[in-house]
């Protein structure tokens, strides 16, 4: 009982000195405005931000649901083909050979000059920008998938062997658990490249979504609304990051103390 | 030696396969299924595009070229600077790097309408925004390298009695050198992309912008031909920072 209190101790820390710094910006910026008199167009005062969203908070909800679904949807279906193609990588060299060099070429192309094109495929629909979202997930897995793979130490492979251990399981009770922690590496700077492929793909005339609410600010140069946008698709953002953050730590507890 | 050499041209020839495969594949495809243009042009098209237009082209990716190459040094400078001063203040740091975190999972993109209202459409916009992606992720990637050091490293020249700055220099900058180039690896294509997508919200030249027009006039054959000049500089850009990290990192 005791002891469970105790585990629970440092997160609950983490949390209220994650609070407590959030509180300590968000008073630094509102004062540092009002003292040093900067011009609203370079930095609005925090009050008047949140309060542009207490307005009209329907359209920041529509636009969090819209991206938040667009970027989740590329992300999970990006982690899970990204496991997948490291995984079939570590067991044919030669596929990985052929395959990879194309990988590695389809992420030099700017995803938004790709999302043109995407949009023109799917239309503009929840699916394009999922699809970005998706393009630019699967690599990094894909990546650190096979590198966590093939850093298992190969004595454990062959012992595993030795005890008539078949591929499948091979990958399942051991190479999979170790390259875990690698995977989550991937995850999380997936979660951030997932959301700005949505957020860019919203960019090609769609009418919901943040992306799409950070333009129209943009072009009525309304800097109260523009920082509203970056503060909503910084949340998003942050929440998906602790989220990810906090499965890691669920999933990959025995590298609890490294991070 | 030679088996070493053996396996990486097999691998050259494997990945050529790929590539070539690719290719003929694509042309093949919108050749004998009569894409129309709007859905996928064939790469003979695209290619013949790029040559007539290589002038218009070369000058649009000057432009792009110098805006991420500018904001990748700049990004970079800042962010090893202030992972070497963050180190030096363990209090700051644990202030201050939270709120970076938080920070960094802001999408970049995000930042670019503000940017681009701060700073104009010329090329100093990119050049911000660049710097701010590249920097992020160079500062991240330093500052974990100066924290992989042996703790007993650090005592052992503090029982020579070493100055903190001497501990620094000596030991911790040197350790960080390995990820903070792959750092700096990976930004290279992240700052040519960022540069694009920043273009395409307002600019006055540029790949982006050449995108952007194209998109604008229905040119698919124009957008791909941008596509491919951008993704070639990226690769070399790559090849260029992968090239200098062998050469200086050789102990990696």
């Amino acid at each position: 009982m005791s002891a469970a209190a105790a585990a629970l101790r440092p997160a609950a820390m983490s949390v209220l000195r994650g609070a407590a710094a959030l509180l300590v910006v968000a008073a630094l910026w509102e004062g540092l405005v009002i003292a040093t008199g900067v011009k609203p167009y370079y930095l609005p005062r925090l009050s008047v931000i949140l309060q542009s969203i207490a307005q009209v908070p329907d359209a920041y909800i529509a636009g969090f649901l819209r991206t938040a679904s667009e970027t989740l949807l590329g992300f999970s279906v990006g982690a899970v083909v990204g496991v997948f193609n490291g995984v079939v990588f570590s067991q044919s060299r030669r596929l990985r050979e052929v395959i990879f060099p194309l990988f590695v070429i389809s992420q030099t192309i700017p995803v938004i000059a790709f999302g043109a094109v995407v949009v023109l495929w799917f239309g503009n629909t929840i699916l394009a920008k999922a699809v970005i979202a998706f393009y630019l997930t699967f690599f990094p897995v894909t990546v650190n998938t096979l590198n966590g793979i093939e850093s298992v130490d190969p004595r454990q492979v062959d012992l595993l062997r030795s005890f008539g251990a078949s591929r499948f399981k091979l990958m399942r009770q051991l190479l999979l658990p170790a390259a875990l922690p690698q995977i989550f590496v991937a995850l999380r700077l997936a979660c951030t490249l997932s959301l700005l492929g949505a957020i860019a793909g919203e960019w090609f005339g769609d009418t919901v979504g943040l992306g799409v609410l950070l333009l129209q600010a943009m072009y009525n140069e309304q800097v109260v609304a523009l920082w509203a946008a970056i503060l909503v698709a910084g949340l998003l953002g942050t929440t998906f990051y602790g989220l990810v953050a906090l499965a890691e730590k669920k999933f990959v507890f025995w590298k609890a103390e490294q991070t | 030696m030679s088996a070493r050499s053996h396996a990486s041209r097999r691998t050259l020839v494997n990945g050529a396969i790929g590539i070539v495969g690719v290719v003929v594949l694509w042309e093949a495809a919108a050749r004998l299924l009569d894409l129309p243009v709007y859905v996928l042009p064939s790469v003979s098209r695209i290619l013949a595009a790029i040559v007539a237009q290589h002038q218009l082209l070369w000058n649009a990716a000057l432009m792009t070229m110098w805006e991420a190459v500018a904001g990748f040094f700049a990004g970079s400078a800042v962010g090893i600077v202030l992972a070497i001063a963050l180190t030096m203040m363990p209090r700051a740091r644990r202030v201050l790097l939270p709120m970076a975190t938080a920070l960094n999972s802001v999408p970049v993109v995000a930042y670019a309408p503000l940017i681009l209202l701060w700073f104009g459409i010329g090329p100093t916009s990119k050049i911000v925004m660049v710097a701010i992606a590249v920097g992020f992720t160079v500062f991240l990637h330093a500052l974990s390298g100066l924290d992989r050091v042996d703790r007993r490293a650090v005592d052992l020249m503090r029982s020579f009695g070493a100055s903190p700055a001497a501990i620094i220099w000596r030991l911790r900058v040197p350790a960080a050198i390995p990820l903070t180039a792959a750092g700096m690896r990976v930004s290279t294509v992240r700052a040519m992309i960022v540069a694009i997508v920043t273009e395409m919200l307002g600019a006055t030249g540029g790949l982006g912008w050449t995108i952007f027009q194209a998109v604008l006039q229905i040119d698919f054959v124009q957008v791909w031909a941008a596509i491919f000049v951008a993704s070639a500089i990226s690769l070399v850009f790559f090849g260029g920072v992968n090239m200098l990290e062998k050469r200086y990192v050789f102990w990696k």
